[in-house]
């Protein structure tokens, strides 16, 4: 048997790659699910009937999908040039804080006037997280994995410092809670559910990003240095100007993640505003192949494991934890399986 | 004399809170001077933590704990190596899902036995030694793997700088071509380096839980993880300088306890943060210092792939 490097990487590799990474970690999944003793196809069968049988559970799907697209956006952005933003969950909760200072402490009760700044006060604050990794990384070249990641933990102990303390609510018993919002701070939602304004617009940021990045110049040159730095800098397109312009615009959009779940469902600030929704947008991201639109996709796939995955707690009292081995899973068999992408397998001798 | 019993203790917690950290250091720095970066500490850790524990509380017996806590931690590292030497990926990328797998497993199989109590490693109070007044106390009343600990520091710098396999480390993680050139199985060496750093991380992970907590909690780690990922490059990926810092950083914590016991108004939220931002600023004077060429293995982080020859 021998390795032999693909001059040319034939498309359907990639379909089959990610389909097959979906199921082999849904396999390994069930695998442990039958060591803890639950049988694994009562445990698949109760997510499906969960996310897709009722309007509830429907809804409830889109509302745990929404925050997902953004995060996957936030994270596929950069990785279109190349540079992993694994810091997404720390830029949607210094998204949520700022959102959450405009809702409690601004004078100004007008949802018309409260709701746009707390969007923007989000997607400032999310962008100025990034900032941080972005700079070191455009000056020192540091590592920006490490940098993003470093500075989650310092984002939600940032937030959990809050809620214990200074923003605390004065209606709350013994929770890290923030008081509840007023009416003007928080987003209609439909239907009797929790569906909410942030579900669509987290539809028309992905839509946008998906024209910005697939027909501007912008996005166009975004893809070329992802591709081949090298020839882009020789094209003219700078290195700093591409990392910093990536990493700035997925940290506004992962803040605006936190600003939609403060806003439209919690509707105060809290300890634990995501489950990890920013760890989720890498997932999300290699399974889209970094498309924007692709991201819709692949978020509900993880929308439907957290829907799912909160039926299991509460049916079978499993762990939310199985989320993240799934995830860890399903991204180590792409990268993994990005090897055939390069590489092709040949059984036999020399040539 | 209050405060040089004060100081006796204060030492003694420290070279215990700073032992899971050496073994860690250590086990990295081996990884790293390869030329492979395993960013996966911290779920690692915890698995090792988790198995090591479950081990302790179904034989009784915790220093089989300590064993089988370091083959999970060799477990996670096969899982890392045969991803970033075999399939040359992305060494960053793997070495995070570890942690995203080693917490999401322990915190999914661990759940059962959160609370609950198992045989840990005792301290040994070396005959005689440990009488003389507080040198006693802070020295020679110790756990046998705080010993364990310091005397694999000559063992592991001995290995590196004197033996064959140690040079051949160095080869690798300094230029891979050459060391391929020169017949040297670069695949091989880094391979089993990431597998001795696993175990050893693995072995501080049981060793957090066994002898140092003393119980088993989800998250029981708590940052350690990159705390050690920034001591490999304060001791610049030399053994007897991971030792100064494991001890040096295990002495924060525990004074971090102190201080807070004595009620030095630092909210704990900000306690939390400082492993983080500390290890950021240590990774930004690495590298700095990197641009001078300072301790660290040139083809750290890079996948060697020969180059196919036509």
């Amino acid at each position: 048997m021998r390795i032999e490097r693909r001059l040319e990487t034939p498309k359907r590799i990639y379909l089959y790659i990610t389909a097959g990474s979906i199921l082999a970690s849904l396999f390994f999944v069930g695998v442990l699910l039958a060591i803890i003793g639950v049988n694994p196809v009562d445990a698949y069968s109760t997510m499906m009937y969960r996310a897709f049988a009722t309007k509830f559970g429907v809804t409830e799907l889109f509302v745990k999908t929404a925050p997902i697209i953004l995060t996957g956006l936030a994270v596929s952005i950069p990785l279109r040039a190349g540079l992993w933003n694994i810091g997404a969950e720390g830029q949607l909760y210094m998204g949520a804080f700022a959102a959450s200072v405009i809702a409690l402490y601004l004078p100004i009760h007008t949802s018309a006037v409260v709701i746009p700044l707390m969007i923007i006060f989000a997607a400032f604050f999310g962008m100025v997280w990034a900032s941080i990794p972005a700079f070191l990384k455009a000056k020192f070249d540091l590592n920006e994995i490490i940098s993003t990641l470093l500075l989650n933990y310092v984002a939600i102990y940032w937030v959990e410092y809050l809620v214990y303390g200074p923003m605390k609510g004065k209606y709350v018993y013994n929770f890290p809670y923030s008081d509840l919002f007023g009416d003007y701070a928080i987003l209609p939602r439909f239907f009797g559910t929790r569906f909410h304004l942030g579900v669509i617009i987290a539809f028309v940021v992905a839509i946008l990003i998906y024209l910005l990045m697939m027909k501007t110049s912008y996005g166009f040159s975004v893809r070329i240095f992802g591709s081949n730095p090298r020839s882009a800098e020789y094209a003219g397109i700078k290195r700093s100007w591409v990392v910093v312009s990536t990493m700035l615009l997925a940290g506004m959009i992962a803040g605006l993640a936190g600003m939609i779940e403060v806003s439209g469902l919690h509707m105060r600030l809290r300890a634990n505003v995501s489950p990890g929704y920013g760890y989720t947008g890498i997932p999300v991201a290699l399974l889209a192949r970094g498309n924007p639109l692709f991201v819709i996709l692949s978020a509900f796939l993880f929308g439907w494991l957290y829907v799912g995955g909160s039926a299991m707690q509460t049916t079978f009292g499993i762990p939310v934890a199985i989320v993240d081995v799934f995830q860890a899973l399903v991204v180590l068999f792409i990268i993994g399986g990005d090897f055939f992408t390069r590489y092709k397998i040949k059984l036999g001798g020399r040539s | 004399m209050i405060e040089v019993e004060f100081l006796a203790s204060l030492i003694a917690a420290s070279m215990r809170a700073g032992t899971p950290l050496l073994f860690a250091t250590l086990g990295e720095i081996i990884t790293e001077r390869s030329g492979v970066l395993n960013l996966g500490l911290e779920g690692i850790m915890i698995m090792g933590a988790m198995t090591g524990f479950y081990v302790s509380l179904v034989t009784g017996n915790p220093w089989l704990g300590i064993l089988i806590g370091g083959l999970a931690g060799l477990l996670l590292a096969i899982i890392h190596a045969f991803f970033t030497v075999t399939l040359k990926v992305d060494q960053a990328v793997t070495g995070l899902m570890l942690v995203l797998l080693g917490l999401g497993l322990t915190g999914f199989l661990g759940k059962d036995f959160v609370g609950t109590v198992a045989e840990y490693i005792t301290p040994m109070e070396i005959p005689y030694l440990s009488d003389i007044p507080y040198l006693g106390t802070a020295l020679f009343s110790h756990d046998p793997f705080v010993y364990l600990g310091i005397a694999l520091v000559p063992v592991i710098w001995f290995i590196m700088n004197k033996t064959r396999y140690g040079m051949e480390l160095f080869a690798v993680g300094e230029n891979p071509e050459a060391a391929d050139t020169m017949g040297i199985p670069v695949d091989r060496v880094r391979f089993i380096a990431v597998l001795i750093g696993g175990f050893l991380v693995g072995v501080a992970g049981a060793y957090l839980s066994l002898a140092y907590a003393k119980v088993w909690t989800e998250g029981l780690t708590a940052g350690r993880g990159w705390i050690c990922l920034a001591l490999v490059i304060f001791s610049g990926w030399t053994p007897h300088r991971a030792i100064f810092g494991a001890y040096l950083f295990g002495g924060l914590d525990v004074l971090s306890f102190k201080l807070q016991a004595l009620g030095l108004g630092v909210s704990y939220h900000f306690m939390r943060m400082v492993p983080y931002v500390f290890t950021i600023l240590v990774l930004l004077v690495g590298v700095i210092r990197e641009k001078e060429k300072f301790g660290a293995p040139s083809a750290l982080g890079k996948p060697y792939i020969r180059e196919q020859k036509y």
